[in-house]
């Protein structure tokens, strides 16, 4: 996944290395990014679904392998440690407001 | 192929709706994103595949994730709404919750 270009959106919070793996068409991935940058939390992301279909299947499963989780959506990823699938803005706001 | 239109696809939203007696999610952004989500998956698929969930791009191997999904009434009884928080239950609409992420029931 070392090819995969990242759209980097800088913040004035660093709350560590945060990178999300989303789709496009996906609420849930949208809502995501925005709570990230609403408040001005630093981020990287990539659309998964706008990439051909063995590039998505190769992302999928390398990080399906590697984190050890069935895929969703948004996908995050804290400091390549911390995986945090879905959104709910309870978790986000625990995660990297309160936290 | 002919495409679809977002005033297509608000209708088909509202026809599954109303077919199966559901509610659609009263947040009206939420219902607009994942409006143009199933616009952008059936002009680059050609059917209605879950904008929540990343789709093969084959119809056979798309089918059980094709709106309204195979799961969306198993989710429904489980947490009110279906994997998009887009078709709610009749019961989690009146209560005024805000549908969230939830599990994902497809395996593999």
């Amino acid at each position: 996944m070392d090819d995969i270009v990242f759209i980097k959106e800088e913040g004035i919070k660093k709350k560590g290395e945060i990178i999300v793996y989303a789709l496009s068409t996906c609420a849930f991935c949208k809502k995501a990014l925005r709570f990230l940058r609403e408040n001005s939390i630093s981020f990287s992301y990539v659309y998964v679904d706008e990439f051909d279909h063995d590039k998505k299947n190769q992302i999928k499963h390398e990080l399906k392998e590697k984190y050890k989780k069935d895929i969703g959506f948004p996908f995050l990823i804290l400091d390549d440690t911390t995986v945090i699938i879905g959104f709910t803005e309870d978790e986000y706001k625990k995660k990297f407001i309160d936290g | 192929m002919k495409t679809k239109s977002y005033d297509d696809v608000s209708l088909f939203i509202s026809m599954v709706a109303g077919k199966n007696k559901w509610k659609l999610n009263k947040d009206s952004e939420h219902l607009e994103m994942i409006t143009e989500g199933l616009m952008k998956n059936y002009n680059r698929y050609g059917y209605f595949s879950c904008p929540c969930r990343d789709a093969d791009g084959v119809r056979e191997n798309d089918k059980d994730i094709i709106c309204p999904c195979d799961y969306c009434v198993p989710d429904q009884k489980e947490y009110g709404h279906c994997y998009c928080g887009l078709y709610l239950t009749e019961v989690f609409f009146n209560s005024g919750m805000e549908p969230g992420s939830i599990p994902e029931r497809r395996k593999g």
